[in-house]
């Protein structure tokens, strides 16, 4: 007998009930019948294992495709049913649409960051393993630099000098290289000289080196997945292929998948530069430096940012910043934190926080509504948090702005601060002021403003705009000029006498008027 | 002069219009599969085409459903089932579509074919 998830008679049930739900209300129970008895059959025989008219064994569907098949029998009920499909759908105005389109926008801006790799890169967390005990080394104020910032004399200096520190450093270079794809094709690609331990501290597969050449003598070289896909056109059987970088024969040794280096400097490809190759560079040669910090010498413990003192011989010393991997990629979320604290100090100056006054019989909204209307207000809120943030994300390091040529890190860092704080200042106060404009009781936008009133006999009567539910719940007084004795919108009750006068009433929710 | 006889309208030979999975269908219920998991089985097509597919059949008044006497399936014990049936325009049908797919009846053969 054939295993099936939906073996058991009462979730296919159920799920042939929810799939009733879809089809219009006229034919439901036709057709949930028609489905159930279906059922008893698929799963009778498929309990049997043999056909049912013949008594052999057959392919029967089993319940899962026969349920999910229900899916689709309603799903072209519905597309037979173009007026029940529109009733299906959220009312333009209607909180439900509200939510929807801002749950829309919210996943179109993570969808975006997710194909920008930039942004992608700054929202993931790091890919490796020990990203929260690996520092990078950089010079004071230098830690967002995308250029090497660490003299190759410093790097050597420390691997005695800064034992105690650290456990483990290594040094990389990205260089500009043609290397020779093919005969007759060549491409300038960012290539990147390593010592042999970043490899290992990255968790990268390993590459051979000069050392440990292979049986051809080449050295190993490892490509980036964009490089694979642009300059080797994504040949599944690149492993193996030598090429000549900079007259250097080298064996590529694999791909690494996207998103896997995530250290500043561009790369196209690795290699492993020997200790011998690495001291022939000059000292004043500038790469990066990845150190591996020993837990003891950090009692606050490694994560985060350190300071470390270099004396110089002269009798100068000058401050490196050590700044963890985990730090980094937790600096847009920090900076995002920060303006949206700025922003809800900075809110009350641009919009009142008051959702308007409701005195008139407000002793008979029910709390169901209440808390309704509460909840609309979070639930907007809610959503308005993931959307500002992977907006300004986007913004910030997709590198949209710039027309998608990095826009270098400290620039990204205050495009993201600006568009953070602004998306999300302007969104709360379009949260406040669309929930001040909304009924109180279906929460749905209030429509057909009309002017009430006129500005010169302003002390005599109010003068302003008044808008209408359309489930006939009531009006919305707004005073164009506020007064010491209506300064703020008011909330006018209809009771329901009024209901003949509105052709929406029955879309509303049940009142409590 | 004598009234002109009244012109009578031939019917029009009926074109075979449906696709190969009505097709089959419609051969599956002449062959004596009058249950939509029935139909299901014998032509291999998935639920999510057969039932909306029969529903065209029936809208276009190619076959008929009725549901099965209650008595019936209480008796054992099983939930009553919808038969499904040729009606004389599924039949005249049926006969079109064997020019337009010769190997339907091959496909999925009745029971007296099977005998012979």
């Amino acid at each position: 007998m054939r295993q099936d998830p939906l073996k058991s008679h009462p979730i296919s049930r159920l799920l042939l009930r929810s799939a009733s739900v879809l089809v219009p209300s006229r034919d439901r129970a036709e057709w949930l019948a028609e489905w159930k008895a279906e059922l008893w059959h698929v799963l009778h025989s498929h309990r049997e294992g043999r056909d049912e008219a013949t008594g052999k064994i057959a392919t029967h569907p089993g319940p899962t495709a026969f349920c999910l098949g229900a899916f689709q029998d309603a799903w072209w009920l519905r597309q037979h049913n173009p007026q029940q499909l529109s009733r299906l759908l959220p009312r333009p105005g209607s909180p439900a649409m509200c939510l929807l389109s801002l749950a829309g926008w919210a996943a179109a801006t993570f969808m975006l960051a997710m194909c920008l790799p930039g942004a992608r890169k700054a929202i993931l967390p790091m890919p490796y393993p020990d990203a929260d005990s690996l520092v990078l080394i950089s010079p004071g104020g230098a830690s967002m630099s995308s250029l090497p910032p660490v003299r190759l004399a410093d790097y050597r200096s420390w691997q005695t000098t800064a034992r105690p520190l650290f456990t483990e450093l290594a040094y990389y270079q990205p260089l500009m290289k043609r290397v020779h794809i093919a005969p007759h094709r060549t491409a300038e690609l960012s290539i990147v000289r390593a010592s042999a331990n970043l490899f290992d501290m990255l968790r990268f597969p390993s590459v051979s080196s000069k050392q440990e050449q292979d049986s051809q003598h080449l050295q190993g070289l490892l490509l980036s997945e964009s490089a694979w896909r642009e300059y080797f056109e994504s040949d599944p059987a690149i492993a193996g292929r030598v090429v000549e970088v900079a007259g250097l024969r080298a064996r590529i040794v694999g791909v690494l998948p996207k998103d896997r280096w995530r250290l500043p400097g561009r790369a196209d490809a690795w290699m492993v530069a020997d200790a011998p190759e690495v001291n022939s560079l000059p000292p004043n040669s500038k790469g990066f430096v990845l150190a591996a910090m020993r837990p003891s010498a950090f009692p606050d413990g490694p994560t985060g940012q350190h300071w470390m003192t270099v004396y110089r011989a002269n009798g100068d010393s000058e401050m490196f910043e050590c700044v963890s991997l985990a730090e980094q990629t937790r600096q847009p979320f920090s900076i995002y934190l920060f303006t949206l604290f700025v922003a809800f100090l900075a809110l009350p100056a641009t919009t009142p926080l008051p959702l308007g006054e409701y005195p008139a019989r407000a002793e008979r909204l029910g709390w169901s509504v209440r808390v309704r209307r509460w909840l609309f207000l979070a639930a907007k809120l809610a959503l308005i948090l993931p959307l500002v943030y992977f907006a300004s994300m986007d913004l910030a390091y997709g590198n949209i702005a710039s027309g998608l040529h990095s826009a270098g890190p400290v620039s990204s860092q205050y495009l993201q601060l600006a568009s953070s704080f602004f998306g999300l200042l302007f969104a709360f106060r379009w949260a406040l002021r669309d929930q001040r404009g909304r009924c109180p009781v279906c929460l749905r936008l209030l429509t057909n403003p009309a002017r009430v009133g006129e500005a010169s006999r302003n002390f005599l009567a109010w003068n302003g705009t008044e808008l209408i539910c359309a489930g006939g719940h009531g009006l919305l007084h707004i005073p164009e000029i506020p007064t010491s004795w209506f300064s703020t919108q008011r909330w006018l009750y209809l009771d329901p006498s009024w209901s003949s006068l509105f052709t929406d009433v029955h879309a509303a929710p049940a009142g409590v008027l | 002069m004598a009234p002109a006889a009244p012109i009578k309208a031939r019917p029009a030979p009926i074109e075979a219009k449906l696709s190969h999975t009505a097709a089959l269908i419609l051969q599956a219920i002449h062959a004596g599969q009058v249950y939509g998991f029935s139909v299901m089985e014998k032509t291999g097509l998935p639920s999510g085409t057969v039932y909306p597919a029969m529903r065209r059949l029936e809208r276009d008044g190619l076959i008929l459903s009725k549901w099965e006497n209650q008595s019936i399936a209480d008796a054992e014990q099983r939930p009553p089932r919808k038969y499904y049936k040729l009606t004389r325009a599924g039949k005249d049908m049926l006969e079109a579509l064997y020019k337009r797919y010769p190997l339907l009846e091959k496909l999925i053969p009745t029971p007296q074919m099977e005998k012979a």
